[in-house]
């Protein structure tokens, strides 16, 4: 029993990791530009769901393609007003402008909404399948269908669509991409948007996994950030390997190391720490031009 | 030449007006908070206003406003000055808080950090002024040895001990003896100081001691250990957890079924954010406080202007936050006011008068007898740490122990 409870909680906490990991893969991948405030954007999705659902009464998921449309917009508009400026600077710079608007934005939402810790929860939330004497959590089985749902849309957007495929040549190569015509910068802000708008969605399936609170984001972020280097920076296939990937060493290592759960993370990033040993670019990274 | 002397005269004469005017602007700026200080008083308060202990830092700063307001901003004749500042839940910021507040500021009166982690980060940085300390918070008996027998220093908060000892007392008057208890701790200050006090109070009272999981603070998945809990089948679950991890706790407990029949913690299960973010998960869960909310406590007869009853004071609190007071809250004013009434009686904030006044306090407060003692391993000043046992049943704090307060009694869970 052990063993099939120990491949659903993997699957489940992978499912959640990939969704954390995807936007900002995304938003790497196209602008080349590290989003420090993704946790923030996490954030605010999930203080979107939580409203929705305590204010007016509506489900999270019905919730969640209005907030994402919100959060595309933020995104787009943020990039065209703010990041584009910064473009053609030092990383260092567009770090520190994210991690700037990161700051703001936390704690305009601890001033805004308070520091009291949130949950939204709708009945599937506390619900579970029964399989024997394992058990499926309804809730986090939904958050996984999500994740599932936007790592399909999100691949069938890129190789299926004009736009999607610009932003693939945009990564490949900008110079390229501009002289056959494509507007570099829209489709920098539209991936952006597109990372933003999966931020939220995390933020919405968290709001009834994890408490939601202004200063949530940035351990996500870490999270998140880890994710995309174990799987190769700019990678959406390698962003999930490495979500699943880490999603088992952590539940494993839970499961079967004596107070496990305290080691999860250590063991997982020491895995991390060996495999960018071994293979600097991680498991589906491109070699760095 | 003379052009020459010329120039150099109103060089001079520029430099000299220049000097003199830095110089007297230089000696007004410090005149002018010296004057200021001498017609306030000033009270550090150092919370954790942003971070993963944010909730505790907003309990406690509330507490303390409702105080100042209690008393019109104005104690022994003077104006009370709040200097607020973020800790950020950081223990590296709480240091340089401190150092600003007690070597530049020079402050008399401190009032937090809550956090264990915080007061322990503060401890060597309040050693440079050692002035007056309302400690409300820190559970960790690493606090009391860190602290010693300081004269100073004035714990409010109940020691996690005195948690265990209530907890292992009710819970052994309910169930009897020779049942088993399991323990989830946190790897931070609050749960590894928890858990020899859990185990030493527990095994006393006659419990057995089963297994022993350390969960990691922020984790987002216990299933793990709750599977491992579920194959030890104690009776007693004991979780040593902060707010924000109970809540992921609990609402995994009963997504899990876990048929444990007694689920415990601290005083987390009360606050009404806790209550709201878990829902149904709440039912069952054991608690220890000194407060809950929408309990009745009569006003104090000798000062009820400061300590009213607690329905008026509840709905004053409520009127201005919108939000159901925590322990922490209704504690952290309950010490401030204790903290005023001296400095009040010692008509200055000077530490030394304040300290012997403080001492001297008997009061009735919001969250019963306020009195400092002095504490089994060796300091000075505790105040509160008589505590009550309830459960949670149909959305409703029940008291079960000890038996003058009880209400109730307690029910085993089913885990459906």
């Amino acid at each position: 029993m052990i063993y099939v409870q120990l491949v659903i909680d993997s699957l489940l906490l992978g499912g959640l990791y990939a969704l954390m990991a995807l936007g900002l893969a995304l938003s790497f991948g196209v602008t080349n530009i590290l989003n420090f405030a993704h946790g923030e954007a996490i954030m605010l999705g999930a203080y979107g769901a939580f409203f929705a659902f305590s204010l007016g009464g509506v489900d999270p998921l019905l919730a969640l393609p209005v907030l994402m449309a919100v959060g595309f917009a933020a995104g787009y508009g943020l990039f065209r007003y703010f990041l584009k400026r910064v473009l053609s600077e030092p990383q260092v710079n567009q770090i520190l402008l994210t991690f700037g608007i990161g700051m703001i934005l936390n704690n305009t939402a601890a001033i805004a909404f308070s520091g009291d810790m949130r949950s939204a929860n709708p009945s599937y939330a506390s619900e579970a399948i029964r399989l024997g004497e394992a058990y499926l959590p309804t809730g986090r089985l939904i958050a996984f269908g999500v994740a599932c749902l936007m790592a399909v849309t999100l691949l069938l957007w890129l190789h299926r669509t004009e736009y999607g495929r610009a932003c693939r040549a945009v990564a490949q190569n900008q110079l390229a991409s501009t002289l056959s015509g494509i507007d570099l910068k829209n489709v920098y802000a539209v991936a952006f948007g597109i990372s933003i708008a999966i931020g939220v969605a995390t933020g919405v399936v968290l709001s009834w996994v994890t408490p939601v609170t202004p200063f949530m984001g940035f351990h996500l972020l870490v999270k998140a950030f880890a994710i995309i280097v174990l799987g190769g920076i700019g990678s959406i296939g390698g962003a999930m390997l490495g979500a699943f990937l880490l999603g088992v060493l952590e539940t494993s290592v839970a499961y079967f190391v004596p107070e496990g759960i305290g080691w999860a993370e250590g063991v997982a990033f020491a895995v991390l720490f060996l495999i960018l040993i071994v293979r600097p670019r991680g498991i589906a990274g491109q070699v760095a031009e | 030449m003379a052009n020459q002397n010329k120039q150099r005269k109103r060089t001079f004469l520029n430099s000299t007006v220049a000097g003199f005017t830095m110089g007297c602007l230089f000696a007004a700026s410090s005149w002018l908070p010296a004057q200021a200080a001498e017609d306030t008083i000033q009270i550090g308060v150092p919370m954790e206003l942003s971070g993963r202990f944010v909730t505790f830092g907003t309990s406690g700063k509330r507490g303390v406003e409702m105080a100042v307001d209690a008393f019109k901003g104005r104690v022994a004749g003077k104006k009370i000055e709040i200097l607020l500042r973020d800790v950020q839940s950081d223990a590296q910021v709480t240091v340089q808080v401190l150092n600003d507040l007690i070597t530049q500021k020079k402050v008399n009166l401190l009032v937090g950090p809550i956090s264990s982690a915080m007061v322990s980060a503060a401890i060597p940085a309040w050693r440079q002024g050692k002035p007056i300390w309302i400690a409300h918070g820190s559970t960790t008996p690493r606090t009391e040895e860190e602290v010693g027998a300081e004269p100073r220093f004035f714990h409010t908060y109940p020691y996690s001990y005195h948690y265990q000892a209530a907890m292992s007392a009710g819970l052994k008057q309910a169930m009897g003896p020779g049942k088993t208890v399991a323990i989830i701790y946190a790897d931070d200050a609050y749960g590894r100081a928890g858990l020899p006090a859990a185990k030493k109070y527990f095994s006393e009272a006659g419990f057995k001691l089963g297994v022993e999981e350390l969960v990691r603070s922020g984790a987002s998945d216990m299933n793990p250990i709750l599977q491992k809990v579920r194959f030890a089948k104690p009776d007693v679950l004991i979780s040593l957890v902060q707010t924000n991890d109970l809540a992921t706790l609990a609402k995994q407990i009963r997504i899990a079924g876990l048929d444990t029949p007694y689920l415990t913690d601290g005083t987390d299960i009360f606050i009404e954010e806790w209550q709201k973010a878990v829902g149904d998960a709440q039912e069952g869960w054991i608690g220890v406080a000194g407060y809950f909310p929408g309990m009745a406590r009569p006003a104090s007869k000798d000062r009820p202007d400061l300590f009213p009853s607690l329905t008026d004071w509840e709905a004053k609190y409520r009127q201005r936050y919108n939000v159901a007071p925590a322990y922490l809250d209704v504690g952290a004013y309950s010490a401030t006011i204790m903290l005023l009434m001296a400095v009040d009686k010692a008509g200055s904030d000077d530490p030394d008068k304040v300290a012997a006044e403080l001492k001297k306090l008997d009061v009735q407060t919001l969250i019963g007898r306020g009195r400092f003692v002095p504490t089994p391993s060796g300091t000075l000043n505790q105040a509160f740490q008589d505590l009550m046992v309830a459960q949670r049943q149909g959305g409703k704090n029940v008291v079960f122990y000890p038996n003058e307060l009880a209400t109730g009694k307690v029910i085993p869970r089913t885990g459906k």
